[in-house]
């Protein structure tokens, strides 16, 4: 059986997981980029409020493992509120809590080190706050942000795998289901493989 | 004309500018000399009200500025730029535009599209800029981005503009042009504030040169001064300039 034979054959099971891969991605990445934005810029203007407490926390969730925070929010967490959550919204919360805080550490540096001189030659050139914002900070912050910004998030993307081990079936899972019951580890391994170059490769094209 | 009275201001408390007074009249042109680390950078952004006094007042035309500002205004207002400009020594050309996008930008705040092309074809020749016009500024040398530094400031017109050490980024050839360009503002009653080390220039350019060390403005006059100084340290500044060009 060639890869190309299990895509074929198992091309269901792997679109339902493929599917429950990109709803997942679709939160982290949207609500992660977004939040994470507006924290960075909320960190600049109420650096006490927003700033503080958000670099402590950004400080504190570099030193833990994305699997430890996974299996945390799953296990601990609820039995201690004496919850149930649906697997699946709680790696969405985490990975979403990773991203939000990647972003933000990504856009605040940019913002915190943005040249002031351009913002002088925009003074003295007459240029509205408006004009300086969206016609000169705006289009360099992006330039500056971008391609950190992709990769952080074809990171994300690999690491909704973690789903998998609180039982989100989403596509890496869907693999290993498919493997237990032909067990052809090589063949669909490489297959995964497949869909996520096919996915990744022009997101780093693109941030290169 | 552009008055500043009593400005003080103090960084880590080091007094940079110690009760200056001056004024610049309408189509004169000022040259401010001194040792580097005299204040005078700090004093022509004191000036182009980019860095607030710690106190005293500057006049320009009908607008009164008081400083320190009151606690609750973080900039002053009525906004003096584009009619007051500034060029500074870096340059401060906007990366992600060409050189031509970077002067005609901002120069659509106060012109047609059509006046303002017409304004730019004028400055690309003047400053001999055909050549490098449409590349961004990574592209370009030191002395081509200053150039269009210069342009991108006179497009707009300003009745006051502050140049800090503006030449010294370009060669003999090309300072000796840009400071010929500044002879034919002073003509279109542009008034002119300049940080420089030709003093050969000053001495035959300017209506008022003033020197000024350690914060304060030791001597101030026209060409005379750098003739015949009566200020020691003027003289010693003098001595070395001339010994090293």
């Amino acid at each position: 059986m060639s890869v190309l034979d299990i895509i074929i054959d198992y091309h269901m099971a792997f679109l339902n997981g493929l599917l429950v891969t990109v709803q997942l991605c679709a939160i982290i990445w949207s609500v992660g980029i977004i939040i994470g934005t507006l924290t960075a810029i909320g960190s600049i203007k109420y650096h006490k409020i927003i700033g503080i407490p958000a670099r402590i926390f950004s400080f504190i969730l570099s030193g833990i493992p994305i699997l430890v925070f996974l299996y945390w929010l799953h296990y601990p967490a609820q039995s201690i509120f004496d919850l149930v959550i649906d697997p699946f919204y709680t790696a969405a919360l985490t990975l979403t809590i990773v991203n939000i805080f990647g972003v933000y550490d990504l856009v605040r540096e940019a913002l915190e080190n943005f040249p002031k001189q351009y913002l002088t030659a925009a003074k003295v050139t007459g240029l509205s706050k408006k004009q300086t914002i969206f016609k000169v900070q705006l289009p360099l912050i992006i330039r500056q942000v971008l391609p950190g910004l992709l990769l952080l998030q074809v990171i994300m993307l690999h690491t909704t795998l973690f789903a998998s081990l609180i039982s989100v079936e989403e596509i890496f899972r869907a693999a290993q289901r498919i493997n237990a019951h032909i067990y052809k580890p090589v063949e669909i391994y490489t297959a995964l493989g497949i869909f996520f170059l096919i996915i990744c490769l022009p997101i780093n094209g693109f941030a290169m | 004309m552009l008055i500043a009275n009593n400005i003080s201001k103090t960084y880590e408390n080091e007094k940079i500018i110690d009760k200056v007074s001056l004024s610049i009249k309408a189509g004169e042109m000022t040259v401010l000399i001194g040792p580097s680390g005299g204040g005078k950078s700090t004093l022509l952004r004191i000036l182009s009200m980019l860095t607030p006094p710690d106190e005293g007042e500057i006049i320009l035309n009908d607008n009164k500025y008081k400083f320190p500002l009151p606690k609750n205004i973080n900039e002053i207002s009525p906004r003096p730029w584009p009619e007051l400009t500034a060029v500074f020594q870096q340059l401060f050309l906007w990366p992600h535009m060409t050189l031509r996008e970077n002067i005609i930008f901002p120069a659509l705040n106060i012109l047609n599209e059509e006046e303002a092309k017409k304004e730019l074809d004028e400055l690309i020749e003047l400053f001999d800029m055909a050549s490098f016009i449409d590349k961004y500024p990574n592209e370009t040398s030191g002395g081509q981005r200053q150039r269009a530094a210069i342009a991108r400031a006179l497009i707009l017109q300003p009745s006051y503009i502050m140049l800090d050490e503006v030449t010294s980024a370009l060669d003999i050839e090309q300072a000796a042009k840009v400071l010929d360009i500044l002879k034919k503002l002073k003509k279109k009653n542009i008034s002119i504030l300049l940080i420089t080390h030709h003093v050969n220039f000053a001495k035959d350019v300017a209506n008022q040169i003033i020197f000024l060390d350690k914060g304060k403005i030791i001597e101030s006059g026209g060409a005379e001064i750098l003739i015949e100084p009566k200020n020691k340290r003027l003289k010693q500044f003098l001595s070395i300039i001339e010994s090293t060009s």
